[in-house]
């Protein structure tokens, strides 16, 4: 099927794996606007991120010159540790050789190159090239590449089976506002009833959707009933950004008194923990069921319960399927740099109806 | 204005042939343009007799902003010498290279300025990307002729050109003059270049024998037109002049068509 919408490109998904590695600097070898948005959100999570802004003299003649000069600048103003140069469309299909340029920047620390461009296929292949070249940089052991890999082929199936990547075009959309959501929670839990709330959270995003937690731990103090938690929250899994996400999370859930009931899983492995977390709501039979982070990451995803989603497109599809289910959009730019629980709009909903 | 676009395999002669054609055209009186479209740049060295001029990218490099004089440069006959240039072997783009510098000389108003009769663009052989397509596309050449010999590498990349050419007709631009016999002294050569001809439902424009005058000619640095010009092989190219004016389309407009 030919799918038309815009969607995440294997540059960004690079340069996300890289962050998740802690590399200290990438280089975007391309135009200078070449993934400008998603570079910009990294900067401002305290990820250096600078561009050899490619000209089109350097598209005709090579691009090395200007690379070893960003090379050098970086070395000189931000002594890193590991830098990595990540490919784009027009230095790859010119074929650059980055790791030569490297080699002539003749700078001390760790610099690897990561080949990749736009064209390379789904998102996740750029990461895969990431792991892969992270790995041989030997700042990564070759099992959690594995791992990584493993985990990102599950994502990228799980796209095409029931997620965008298996529609041809879906508007965005901002959906209906948190009210009937929070109403029907607040409901249940007033007539002493039993909701369940499973988060399926991909990395960084884990930061808001945890404010569920809190606004339904709120909610059952106020009101009664039962909350009952599951969340792939594992702090010992994963890329060492990514655990870092999940301690500090574990952290402020504790001292709020809102842990998980249930951990499954680390904040990678959304794609894969679905079934596990099922068994166990399945186990519990809850009155209602909210599902979120990616909730079609959920092995079914239920008539009557809730769906919450940062994705516009991603909760059209929902909505088209007849399921209730609310966005919380631009979540994304809101958690990058987040060092604790940001509140979700559904939460502050949740709050405002408890007074 | 004329608008020819010379292909060929590489080494089989575009840039002699070209360069010969371009001077017996500006012996009748012709304005001529020879565009060498081939990071080598050595298609108009003939009509130097051994100048180097400026390349167009080289001169666009590093932010450069050049003018007509520094880019065309005035060969045999008052003939107009453009060598678009292009990166060193290995890096880079060559084909981006060439949709860059056509772009300059559009921009900088090469023909208003001279006002040519003919322009000839000399393309590196194998139309390997889009960049050196870029001739055939978009109006610049209207007319496209191949040179080739009797070989079979040389054949087979006539055959290709021709197809890259077909594709673009169905745009609406280039379309395929026929084919220039450069002879290399191959077995049954003329039948078997004639057959390939009839296969492309075309036509062999002009048979041009092998000969030591273009080789002693280019040893001093010029055509054979300027160098050797009452020998057989001057007036073969003098034919070949009158037949390319006969069989390409006179259209207005700039450097591309209007
Ligand atoms: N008719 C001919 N008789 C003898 N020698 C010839 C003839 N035509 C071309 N040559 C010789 O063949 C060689 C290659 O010619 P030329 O440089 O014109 O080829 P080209 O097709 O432009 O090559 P390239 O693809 O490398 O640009 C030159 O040394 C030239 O003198
Ligand atoms: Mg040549």
């Amino acid at each position: 099927m030919r799918i038309i919408h815009p969607r995440p490109n294997p540059i960004v998904a690079a340069m996300y794996t890289l962050s998740d590695l802690n590399v200290d600097v990438i280089v975007v070898h391309g135009p200078a606007g070449c993934c400008f948005m998603a570079s910009r959100m990294l900067e401002e999570a305290g990820v250096r991120v600078v561009t050899s802004g490619m000209k089109e003299d350097d598209l005709i003649f090579g691009g090395t010159a200007p690379l070893v000069e960003t090379l050098k600048l970086v070395e000189e103003r931000f002594h890193p540790r590991t830098v990595a140069v990540v490919g784009t469309c027009s230095s790859m299909i010119i074929g650059e050789d980055m790791g030569a340029a490297i080699r002539r920047a003749g700078i001390g620390c760790n610099a690897f190159p990561v080949d990749c461009h736009g064209c390379s296929g789904d998102n996740t292949v750029g990461a895969i090239k990431a792991l892969e070249a992270a790995c041989e940089a030997g700042i990564l052991p070759a099992d959690e590449r594995d791992r990584q890999i493993r985990l990102m082929t599950a994502a990228t199936d799980m796209e095409k089976r029931i997620g965008m990547a298996g529609k041809q075009y879906l508007s965005p959309t901002r959906g209906p506002t948190k009210l009937s959501a929070a109403k029907r929670m607040l409901d249940v839990l007033r007539s002493g009833g039993k909701v369940a709330c499973v988060m399926l959270a991909k990395k960084e995003l884990a930061f808001r959707f945890a404010d569920m937690f809190l606004a339904l731990k709120q909610a059952r103090d106020a009101l009664g009933g039962e909350v009952y938690t599951i969340a792939n929250l594992d702090p010992g899994l994963g890329l060492p950004r990514i655990r870092g996400y999940a301690s500090a999370i574990l952290k402020e859930l504790e001292e709020k008194g809102a842990s998980p009931d249930e951990i499954v899983g680390g904040l990678d492995e959304y794609a894969l923990v679905g079934e596990r977390m099922k068994e166990k709501a399945d186990a519990y039979a809850p009155d209602l069921l909210v599902l979120i982070g990616i909730p079609h990451a959920y092995p079914e995803l239920p008539s009557d319960g809730i769906l919450i989603t940062d994705q516009p497109r991603q909760l059209a599809n929902y909505l088209s399927m007849g399921l209730e289910a609310v966005g919380e959009v631009s979540s994304h730019s809101m958690v990058m740099g987040a060092r604790s629980i940001i509140p979700l709009e559904t939460g502050d909903t949740i709050r405002e109806l408890l007074g | 204005m004329r608008r020819i676009a010379i292909y060929g395999k590489g080494g089989i002669g575009k840039s002699t042939t070209s360069s010969n054609v371009t001077a017996a055209l500006s012996e009748m009186g012709l304005k001529v343009m020879q565009i060498g479209c081939d990071p080598k740049s050595d298609s108009t060295r003939l009509l130097l007799n051994g100048r180097e001029p400026q390349t167009v990218l080289d001169a666009i490099r590093d932010g450069g902003t050049p003018s007509l004089e520094d880019i065309v440069a005035e060969g045999y006959l008052g003939s107009l010498c453009v060598e678009c240039g292009g990166p060193s072997p290995g890096t880079g783009c060559a084909g981006r290279g060439i949709i860059a510098a056509f772009e300059i000389l559009e921009r900088l108003g090469a023909v208003d300025r001279y006002s040519p009769d003919v322009i000839i663009y000399d393309v590196l052989g194998d139309v390997v990307c889009g960049g050196f397509a870029m001739p055939i596309r978009n109006g610049y050449a209207e007319d496209v002729f191949v040179v080739t010999s009797g070989e079979r590498m040389s054949l087979y990349a006539a055959g290709n050109i021709a197809a890259a050419v077909g594709n673009l007709t169905g745009c609406g631009y280039a379309r395929f003059g026929g084919l220039i016999q450069n002879s290399r002294d191959v077995k049954d050569e003329d039948s078997k270049v004639r057959e390939v001809a009839e296969e492309l439902g075309s036509e062999v424009v002009s048979v041009i024998p092998r000969s030591v005058t273009v080789q002693s000619c280019e040893d001093r640095g010029v055509t054979v037109i300027q160098g050797e010009p009452r020998s057989e092989q001057a007036d073969v190219y003098r034919a070949l002049a009158r037949e390319l004016l006969k069989r390409s389309g006179d259209a207005e407009g700039g450097l591309r068509r209007r």
